[in-house]
């Protein structure tokens, strides 16, 4: 699906000029809001759609039936959170990125996507919790004392900090592994072979193409905004400005939903939706699925038995 | 307050996931129930249209930013059970595709936010705008204030499922297995960044959306208000009885003295609410519990339930929701007879509607 026409121009989406930090040549406009939430949306989407036609590529991994790989997505992910040891993560991780890149899918892309996200936001959040205040336990770096005891980082809260941020990045790495390398379409196809109702999986296809039709109404808005305004609004404005909007894009989906369903019904659309897709399990299927049952059984003995 | 994969116990989530589909299951049958194959679509765009509510980032004070959730606007311009769907469907694409919110932890996910919020939000709009017609001011402010409440209740859930992960889920030298903080910290810090940041955004983007419809589009609001009058002025259908139209707050407030004995489970008791004889004296530097804390302490001793329980401390949970009961029904009938009051004093004082012609004629 091509992406064109559908993002945002590209001066709305140039950062403002780097003008002299001192001030003598000009001062440096703060990016507005508004252009930060078109630009992230945009970008995010246009990801998205983007690993959406790499998911159609014929590679070994594509080529699996996705009913298939979200059983065996479910597999390694329970593995993942049942689990008590930081190098057994670790290890489930890297060997999922050796098997993405084995099979043609870009690794290091799916290594920063996985870790420059929510592993480095939760290693921020859970410094905390590494304080003999939040968990107690042997303090092994102690950093003074309150009312009589020590204080400081104990081992206790160290292992837990790093068992959740290795948690997190392994159970993203299988869920985007999954995604990946397997279009929304497709995806949905098996979740409905796994007794997801079929309406909602319906719903569920249509939603994610009208976000880049609802997106479009938004960045029209956007644009046709800032192709008005003279000096940058101040942030109350700025909030009257989206509550209109997501009103107009409101207004425009039920209108679009109102439309939609006349089209569905001039098609012959009686509330069964038809594909075209059969359900055929290959030998591929079966080894990917006996593969990732292997892999998760021995994460989970390696954890339990010879770790303890 | 999407959270992650990682941060529950895979029994947590399947708990939570499992609580979810009869509320799943509910809503796709009212739903179709209600508006037969033109759902589709409709729900469709709702949950399309709830991704990019959460993707539209408000300046906060403080210089942060903020996104509202959106499913208590769509539980008001579309009804909270399309808003289960909708924000369901929005959820599993972020977190599928976004990495937003977990995969195992969808179901704890769509449980706080595409259940706990649009309900409870919705309850609290239904009350606030009572009978009013669409476009009364007072409509769109209780929409904003359902926003920031079912916001608010939501991310207490979610405090309440991090908080309980180290007490339930750690090794047997006490190294937490998920998420590492107690309901001591969770729920604070949830409260301070939801009651103070994120809740604004939400009742701004609730609020604000809801007047600018009832100023720009007025017919979108009439989806969810057949009962309602569409202006002022106009008469509408005549209501559903009181029950009928409170049911929503009474479903919520039950919910909420089920979850009342929760409390039990954090360790300690709460800050600065020990009895003097718990003091930890040493701790706080004292010799002795203070003078003015011994007189005062045990003032008013004729209590109902003492410390939320019965005389003996004898079954604690059933004591705890005893005393939920107990205060719901007294704050109950002390605004009912605040509100009849005030309501028989404004009659005394209103003059007669009835023209003096009509009284004489």
């Amino acid at each position: 699906m091509s992406t064109a026409g559908r993002e945002a121009p590209a001066w709305l989406l140039r950062p403002e000029p780097g003008l002299c930090s001192c001030g003598c040549v000009g001062r440096r406009r703060r990016g507005s809001f508004l252009d930060k939430t078109l630009r992230g949306t945009t970008v995010a989407l246009a990801r998205v759609l983007f690993d959406d036609d790499e998911a159609e590529r014929d590679l070994p991994l594509q080529r699996v039936d996705p009913a298939v790989k979200i059983v065996a997505a479910a597999l390694l992910l329970l593995a993942a959170a049942l689990v008590h040891h930081v190098v057994v993560l670790v290890a489930l991780s890297l060997a999922l990125l050796g098997l993405a890149a084995g099979c043609g899918v870009p690794a290091g892309r799916l290594a920063r996507r996985v870790w420059f996200t929510v592993p480095a936001f939760t290693a921020v959040v859970v410094v905390p919790a590494t304080f003999s205040f939040v968990t107690p336990g042997e303090v092994v770096l102690p950093l003074g004392t309150w009312f009589g005891h020590p204080v400081g980082l104990t081992r206790q809260g160290l292992t837990a900090a790093l068992l959740l941020v290795a948690r997190v990045g392994a159970c993203l790495t299988v869920a985007l592994s999954l995604t990946m390398t397997t279009r929304w379409d497709r995806l949905l196809g098996g979740a409905r072979r796994l007794g997801v109702p079929r309406a909602i999986v319906m719903v569920a296809s249509m939603a994610f193409r009208y976000l880049c039709t609802l997106l479009e109404t938004v960045t029209d808005l956007f644009t046709a905004r800032k192709a008005r305004t003279v000096n940058p609004s101040d942030a109350t404005e700025g909030r009257r400005f989206v509550a209109a909007s997501a009103g107009t894009v409101f207004g425009a989906s039920h209108h679009l939903a109102t439309e939609v369903h006349e089209a569905m019904i001039a098609r012959g659309y009686t509330g069964e939706p038809r594909t075209l897709a059969r359900a055929r399990v290959r030998r591929v299927d079966a080894l990917w699925f006996l593969g990732a049952l292997a892999a998760a059984t021995l994460a989970l003995g390696v954890d339990r038995v010879v770790l303890g | 307050m999407h959270i992650p994969d990682g941060y529950l116990s895979p029994q947590t989530c399947g708990a939570l996931g499992v609580a979810m589909v009869p509320v799943w299951a509910t809503a796709a049958s009212r739903v179709r129930r209600v508006v037969t194959r033109r759902f589709v679509p409709g729900l469709a765009v709702a949950a399309a249209f709830s991704f990019l509510v959460m993707m539209f980032n408000i300046p906060v004070p403080g210089g942060t930013t903020a996104h509202a959730v959106g499913a208590v606007l769509i539980a008001v311009l579309l009804g909270p059970w399309a808003a289960v769907i909708a924000v369901s469907i929005a959820l599993a694409i972020q977190a599928l595709f976004f990495g937003d919110g977990g995969v195992l932890s969808f179901g704890a996910n769509a449980f706080n936010m595409a259940f706990v919020m649009p309900f409870v939000g919705y309850g609290v709009y239904r009350v606030v705008a009572g009978s009013t017609p669409v476009d009364a001011r007072r409509r769109a402010l209780a929409a904003g204030l359902g926003g920031y409440v079912g916001l608010n209740v939501a991310a207490l859930a979610a405090a309440v499922e991090f908080g309980v992960q180290p007490t339930w889920f750690h090794t047997a030298d006490g190294t937490p297995l998920y998420a590492p903080f107690h309901l001591a910290q969770t729920v604070p810090a949830m409260a301070i960044a939801h009651l103070l940041v994120a809740g604004l955004a939400e009742f701004a983007v609730t609020a604000g959306v809801v007047a600018y419809l009832q100023r720009a589009n007025p017919a979108l609001l009439t989806i969810n208000h057949h009962a309602v009058a569409p202006a002022a002025g106009m008469a509408g259908v005549e209501g559903p009885v009181w029950w009928v139209r409170w049911r929503w707050a009474v479903i919520g407030l039950g919910v909420m003295v089920l979850a009342t004995p929760i409390g039990l489970l954090a360790p300690g008791g709460a800050f600065g609410e020990d009895a003097p004889g718990d003091l930890d004296l040493g701790r706080y530097g004292l010799r002795a519990v203070p003078e003015g804390l011994s007189r005062y302490n045990g003032f008013w001793s004729h209590t109902l339930l003492g410390d939320y329980g019965f005389g003996e401390g004898q079954n604690a949970t059933v004591g705890y929701l005893v005393s939920a009961v107990v205060g719901i029904a007294v704050i109950g009938v002390v605004v009912a007879a605040a509100v009849g009051l005030v309501r028989l004093l404004r009659r005394r004082t209103e003059p007669s509607a009835v023209p003096d012609e009509a009284m004489v004629g």
